[in-house]
Parts: structure tokens; sequence; C-alpha cells
């Protein structure tokens, strides 16, 4: 009886794919965001912004969305288009999955290519404007300001 | 008409089934199937920081840690806490270790696998000035801060003296980085 099946379970082997996609944006994350934002996005305070618990806050105003493409860590990134975008929603799934709002379309690398392309020159100034939106909207303040 | 047709050919085709297999042997593929698929992601296979905490060293470790060559070094820019009274591992007595790190990937050439490594700096006392290294592998230009090893990564520490270098394996490397 096994002569039809080892054949088959072969097959599903070869087919399945060792490395799957949320595997490779997390390594992605790994060597490419971890270093500073640390392996659980909460970063350091006062030098790396947190992103665990917060980072889905920004989808909820104009221009937040945009902003988180647009800072520099994630427009000069070495990464190419489809594997930022990857990255950007295994981050907000992974760390902030509860303030993702519910009709949140995921980032796809069209998106992103026209983002990065468009990159902020005064970061500090538009991520404060962001905040204090943030706060009174949502009535959340970010745990740790860069 | 059709239907007699269709009648006869399925008792046919359904009797020919029944004559060649049994239904232990139908359960059994069935079972065989449902386990091997089950039991994939099970196969000893690379998953990139999978789970919390340092990940187990690999079986084969092969080199001299104090030394430059050691191959988990291979992108190291400062001195080795191995030879500052730490390890590949631990800080030094008297120094914390930095949780923002320069992470990078070194090929282990015993196994051949491409291991993920933090290079967590060891900060809070002067330079150890022991076993200086300077490999630099896939080390990037300052203008590429996150993977440019010329920055004191004494950040989030209570000071920002640097003292040396460890080297934490994160994972292995499912892809060429």
């Amino acid at each position: 009886m096994y002569r039809t099946e080892f054949p088959l379970l072969i097959a599903m082997l070869v087919a399945s794919p060792f490395v799957t996609a949320a595997d490779l944006a997390r390594q992605d994350y790994i060597l490419n965001c971890q270093g500073c934002h640390l392996a659980d996005g909460s970063g350091a305070p006062g030098k790396v912004p947190n992103l665990k618990g917060f980072l889905g806050n920004f989808l909820h105003v104009p221009g937040g969305r945009e902003y988180m493409i647009q800072v520099p860590g994630v427009a000069h990134s070495v990464l190419d288009n489809g594997r930022l975008a990857a990255v950007m929603n295994w981050v907000l799934e992974n760390f902030s999955r509860d303030q993702v709002p519910p009709d949140h379309v995921p980032f796809n690398a069209d998106e992103i290519g026209r983002l990065r392309a468009d990159g902020l020159l005064d970061v500090n100034t538009r991520r404060a404007e962001l905040l204090a939106t943030i706060e009174k909207k949502l009535g959340v303040k970010a745990v740790t300001a860069p | 008409m059709i239907t007699n047709w269709l009648d006869a050919i399925t008792e046919r085709m359904t009797r020919s089934v029944a004559q060649r297999t049994s239904r232990r042997g139908f359960l059994g593929s069935v079972g065989a199937t449902l386990i091997g698929g089950a039991a994939l992601p099970l196969l000893p296979v690379a998953r990139a920081g999978g789970g919390d905490g340092q990940p187990a060293p690999p079986s084969q470790d092969p080199g001299d840690p104090t030394s430059c060559d050691y191959w988990r070094n291979c992108s190291i820019d400062g001195y080795l806490c191995s030879c500052c009274g730490g390890s590949m591992n631990s800080c030094p007595p008297g120094t914390d270790m930095s949780p923002v790190t320069w992470i990078g990937t070194c090929r282990n050439p015993a196994d051949g696998k491409d291991y993920i490594i933090s290079y967590n700096d060891c900060c809070g006392k002067n330079s150890c000035g022991a076993c200086f290294c300077n490999r630099n592998e896939r080390d990037r230009p300052l203008y590429r801060p996150g993977t440019a090893n010329d920055y004191n990564w004494c950040v989030g520490t209570k000071s920002i003296a640097y003292h040396c270098t460890v080297t934490l394996i994160l994972g292995v490397a499912t892809t060429p980085s």
C-alpha cells in the first residue's frame, strides 16, 4: 500500500517552502532593524524609538502611514521595496497588532517605492507633530521619544 | 438511458477500486499524508532567531575565541571580551552589555552555515587594550549607521566608555543576507 503514498510524501517534501515569507521578513528585521530597535521592538529610551505596542498608532492619523516609511531608517534601508514592505507588515503584525486599525491595508512594494523616494528633511519636527496628533486623537503618549 | 450508462461505469470503477485497495489501506494513506504534512515543520530546518533567548551554540565551533581569525569575529572592530576577563558571550566584571548592537552574519567553517551574530559592546570601563581585531566583513561606511562598526555602540548603557565586544549567536540565517 505504500507504493502510492511515498511518491506523494516526497512530492510534498520537495514542494514545501522551507523558508516562509514570515521567516524571511523576520530575518530581514533581525539583520536590518533589530540592532537598534531590539528583538522585541522596544528600542532604547531617548535614543531609539519604541515600536512595541505603539507603531500602529501612526496609522490612525493623517500622514502617519507615510511617515512610517519616510523615516530615514526605513527609507534608506538596503532592502528592496518588496522585502521592505514585508518587514513593515511583519513589524506591525508582531509588535503592534492591537494598535493597527481594522481597515488597515498592508504595505506593498509600489507604495513603499513611492514613499521612500519622498523622504523627510526634518524628521524630529514631523514626528513631534504626529505624536501630538496621536495623543490628542487616541489619548496615548509615545513611550520613548528620541 | 444515459443514467444507466453512468451507473454502469460508476459501478465498474467502484468495484475495480474496491478489488485493488482496502479500506484500511486508504485510511493508512490518509494518515500517512496527514502525519507527513504535520511533521514537515519539525524537520531540522534553520529558522532565524527562532524562539526567545540565546539559541543553542552550533555543535561544531572550531577555532580559538581569543583569535581574530575565529569565525564569529568576521565583522568585529574592537577588543575581544574573551581576552579581557569576559567571554564570547559575557562582559567582563564592571561593564554592562549594550542592548543596541551591530548585527551581521558569519559563516561557521565546520558546518558551512551562516550564523547571525550580534556584536554587543561592553561598556563602563576604558578600552581593554587586548586582542584588538578589525576584520570588518560587510562593514559599511558611516552613512549607513546600522551596519557601520566604527561607531561607539555603547547606546542604552549607563556609561558610553567602550571596553570590549562580545559575539552572540542570534540564530542561523535562512538565506544569504
